[in-house]
């Protein structure tokens, strides 16, 4: 509760700094207020605790879940004043509605029922159409604002369709004592809930929004995007999952699985031929996220470690790339695979933490990426799915194709240009990086403390 | 940084050659015990004895062309180095499969910064083949643990005592088949190989020809015994696409002009003919492969530094570029002539031995492709003097190599490779005692 507090009301101050044209405070008093909400984690009551009248309630995996986005926010936080190639006037709006989608972000991972579940979601997802547009001169931004918010709004309605669905055939909005009615109302709510989690997601075939709102939203919003609204999502689909399993029809097993499938082959194709960085990391993204569909499809306490991990595999490394990406854009003004020419030599720091990520995305020997991918196809020849795992294998083969797109332009030597950066890009970088090899190499030590 | 390097490589090798059974366990991956598990055992001492030795070579070469702050080259390398190590050393599939990766992504940026002017092609085609074929692996380790439970972790003797579905076996050597042979590379699976020798820097081939070459028959070593209730059954069919390949690199060679593609095609001759050994599953054929494993690297690594030589001193590597060379150049000469013979396998080499046990266990298990199989030291007799005879001899150019000495690094080099050459074959039988006790221990798997 202190959390949501706390972070409530630095956003309502990071407003008003906003409005007093105090610029210069907002970044670090966001930084006080997520680590002071990182530190009220930490009080005795926060595991295993229910807070608004056990509206929510925190158990380790929702804990572990809420600290990974907030460290998550604090890599990003520091870069958030960059957001647009010149000029900051609205960082206080944006600095506030990203602790405001923090807030949702935490809601979704441990909500106890259907209300708070669609609030959590709702007010993540308006604080990101709001993120997405938030460099007005540029049409493209606009045009991601637009798209995601209109797609989003489409997939909320789904979503509450399919609650209110569910509320008429059980009565209740609470997942702990809703009746075994499998009748086909029900049966229909669940689908929709699904298919609007599935879009928060981005699930092929719930996916389309998502390379376009991330072409066009600024990087460091790119970023956000897809990190942390994965992880909440994620968080939101493990939640419901896990609460109603006694009362899930059996297809959902199925649907869950040919969602996976189709969303691992789909992401791969549509990666292959793009030219713009940010996209084949969108579909990477999607990708990734069909992988990571495999490790909920049975839950059990191994495997929320399974999701725990990867989550921390993949948004470590997208963050990487993201964040180097948005410093490319920011030199040379495309993210374009010709821009990231040169990078190699032009900054050798970057070009090599940008190969050790998306090396780790690929599923490279001795990073995290590696030992997640290797623990989900695991889970998935542990359900019995061979073939799954083997399709799974030949997507990673494919997607290899296109990270190594991305490599190959880093190392060309295209470009005599020297960019230099911050000592704060550096460091988050290098952290974010130590966390993919030190769980690479060592996963059981870390995954001992989950 | 180099001295350090080569201080750690001398620690290295000291650690290897006294703790025979270093051992090391670690709970690598969560719920799996002992899922990292790294060991020197008898089948891969010789082996590291090879990755030790060509490390120096490689050293040694490469610190000729760059200099101290291409530090990253080096590091390159010694990633490289360790993923061998570990890979040799590995006492599971899963650290298996780890090191085969992991060996390949630093020399996939050690052509792709380093290399010639068309590497970008080159060395995207070998990377794509052989993540196919570790994937294949990776497949085929998952069904293994399908198959044994998921978290049992095992052995190799575990593995090989327990008998897999006959019709899955028969899959199983087919996938094994394609992912080593990838590595190796044989027959239908080499169209990496010429051009990626041709572009990569030299002291980048001759770990690439001399050790990464060798993973693939060092994979079948390991893997074979897996599946031994259906390798005498397909063996035959493997066999006669080893030996096509033996035959076609040959010829293929015969006809190249340029030095390093002729070196390519020779080593995938002499790879078929080793795979097809190993996959006799003789004991007699495990023990020669073994030797041979070091016996062609120290061979090979000794060529491609000869051109490495003649590419830094005299800027081509072309057969027609340097010919009338041996007047000239006697010293040079004379190494390189050893090294020849022991391409071809001339007695009182180490080539001998090993393409000899080779080919007496292919003929001993059919006359046919043996026959074709024994071809391959006539035909190697014929490309490899050839090559020699107009890399050598003929027009002179002497303005081309007039100047060039051979420094204190490369006599160095060239005289350690050719005394173990003539050494191995003087003296063979010491280190096939070597192997034979690390067979011994799989006496119970050979059918024969």
């Amino acid at each position: 509760m202190l959390t949501i507090i706390i972070l409530t009301v630095a956003a309502v101050l990071i407003l008003f700094l906003g409005f007093a044209r105090q610029r210069g405070l907002i970044l670090p008093v966001a930084m006080l207020a997520l680590v002071a909400s990182l530190v009220a984690m930490h009080y005795p009551e926060w595991t295993e605790t229910s807070i608004l009248t056990g509206m929510l309630h925190f158990d380790l995996t929702s804990f572990v879940l809420c600290i990974l986005q907030f460290v998550f926010a604090l890599c990003i936080i520091p870069f958030l004043h960059q957001f647009r190639q010149r000029g900051n006037e609205e960082l206080g709006d944006i600095t506030g509605l990203f602790l405001l989608a923090l807030i949702g972000g935490m809601i979704m991972v441990s909500y106890q029922n259907f209300i708070m579940m669609f609030l959590g979601i709702e007010i993540l997802s308006i604080s990101m159409y709001v993120l997405a547009g938030a460099d007005r001169r540029r049409i493209t931004s606009n045009e991601a604002a637009i798209k995601y918010f209109i797609m989003g709004s489409f997939a909320s309605a789904i979503l509450l369709f399919g609650i209110g669905a569910i509320y008429a055939s059980t009565g209740s909005l609470s997942f702990g004592n809703v009746l075994p009615g499998m009748d086909k109302f029900y049966q229909i709510g669940v689908l929709f809930v699904l298919s609007g989690l599935a879009f928060k997601i981005a699930l092929v075939p719930f996916h389309f929004w998502a390379p376009d709102v991330y072409e066009g939203t600024p990087t460091i919003f790119t970023a956000i995007m897809s990190s942390i609204v994965k992880i909440a999502g994620f968080g939101a689909l493990l939640q419901y999952l896990k609460l109603s399993s006694a009362t899930l029809p059996e297809w959902v097993f199925w649907f869950l699985l040919l969602i996976a499938l189709v969303t691992i082959v789909v992401g791969n194709i549509m990666a292959y031929n793009q030219t713009s960085v940010k996209r084949i990391l969108a579909y990477s993204g999607i990708v990734q996220a069909g992988f990571i569909l495999i490790a909920v499809l049975k839950i059990t306490p191994q495997t929320e470690k399974i999701l725990i991990y990867y989550l921390i595999a993949y948004g470590a490394a997208s963050l990487i790339t993201f964040l180097i990406t948005h410093f490319v854009e920011r030199q040379s003004g495309s993210d374009h695979l010709d821009s990231f020419g040169g990078l190699l030599k032009a900054n050798p720091l970057l070009g090599i933490l940008m190969i050790i990520a998306l090396i780790s995305l690929g599923g490279g020997p001795l990073t995290a990426g590696f030992m997640a991918k290797f623990l989900v196809l695991r889970e998935a020849v542990g359900l019995g799915f061979l073939s799954l795992a083997f399709v799974a294998l030949v997507a990673a083969v494919i997607s290899v194709y296109y990270y190594f797109k991305i490599i190959n332009a880093i190392a060309s030597p295209s470009g005599d240009h020297s960019w230099s950066v911050s000592w704060r890009y550096n460091s988050v970088l290098l952290v974010l990086t130590l966390i993919l090899i030190l769980f690479g190499i060592a996963p059981s030590l870390v995954m001992m403390h989950i | 940084m180099i001295q350090f390097s080569y201080f750690m490589y001398l620690f290295l090798q000291f650690k290897i050659n006294h703790y025979q059974l270093y051992n090391f366990k670690f709970d690598w991956i969560p719920g799996l015990k002992d899922s990292f598990h790294i060991a020197v055992d008898t089948m891969s001492l010789l082996p590291l004895l090879l990755v030790s030795l060509i490390t120096v070579i490689v050293v040694l070469a490469a610190s000729l062309i760059y200099e101290k702050r291409d530090s990253a080259y080096f590091g390159l390398i010694f990633l490289t180095i360790a993923g061998l190590n570990g890979f040799f050393m590995a006492q599971n599939p899963i650290t298996f499969y780890l090191f085969f990766e992991l060996t390949l992504i630093p020399v996939y940026f050690l052509v792709l910064k380093w290399g010639g002017p068309k590497r970008k092609k080159a060395v995207f085609t070998f990377f794509i083949y052989t993540v196919f074929g570790s994937f294949l692996l990776l497949a085929a380790i998952f069904y293994i643990y399908s198959f044994v439970g998921i978290n049992l972790m095992t052995s190799w003797s575990f593995l090989y005592n327990n008998h897999f579905p006959v019709q899955h076996q028969y899959w199983m050597a087919i996938v094994f088949f394609i992912a080593f042979g990838i590595k190796a590379p044989v027959f239908p699976f080499h169209t990496w190989q010429v051009n990626l020798y041709e572009q990569a820097d030299k002291p980048s081939v001759i770990l690439i020809a001399a050790l990464l070459s060798k993973m693939g028959v060092f994979g079948f070593l390991r893997f074979n015994f897996i599946t031994q209730d259906v390798i005498p059954k397909l063996s035959f069919y493997l066999i006669v696409i080893c030996v096509v390949g033996v035959v076609y690199g040959a010829v293929v060679a015969w006809r190249q002009t340029n030095l390093s593609r002729l070196l390519a095609y020779a080593s995938m001759s002499h790879m078929s003919l080793l795979v097809a050994g190993t996959l006799t599953v003789y004991e007699e054929a495990y023990k020669g492969a073994i030797f041979q494993i070091l016996a062609h690297g120290i061979a090979i690594a000794g060529l491609f530094f000869v051109a490495d030589v003649f590419q830094r001193k005299t800027g081509s590597d072309n057969l027609d570029a340097n010919s009338g060379m041996a007047r000239v150049q006697p010293r040079f000469a004379t190494y390189y002539f050893i090294l020849v013979l022991a391409a071809i396998g001339l007695p009182l080499t180490s080539g001998f031995i090993g393409e000899f046990i080779m080919i007496t266990n292919v003929t001993k298990f059919n006359k046919i492709a043996g026959a074709f199989a024994g071809l391959t030291i006539i035909y190697g007799a014929v490309y490899m003097l050839q090559c020699y005879q107009r890399s050598m001899f003929g027009k002179r150019h002497d303005e081309r190599y007039q100047n060039f000495q051979l420094s204190l690094q490369e006599d160095y080099i060239f005289i350690v490779l050719t005394v173990l050459v003539i050494a191995l074959g003087f003296f063979p039988s010491k280190w096939i005692d070597l192997t034979a006790y690390a067979i011994g221990q799989f006496g119970e798997y050979f059918k024969y």
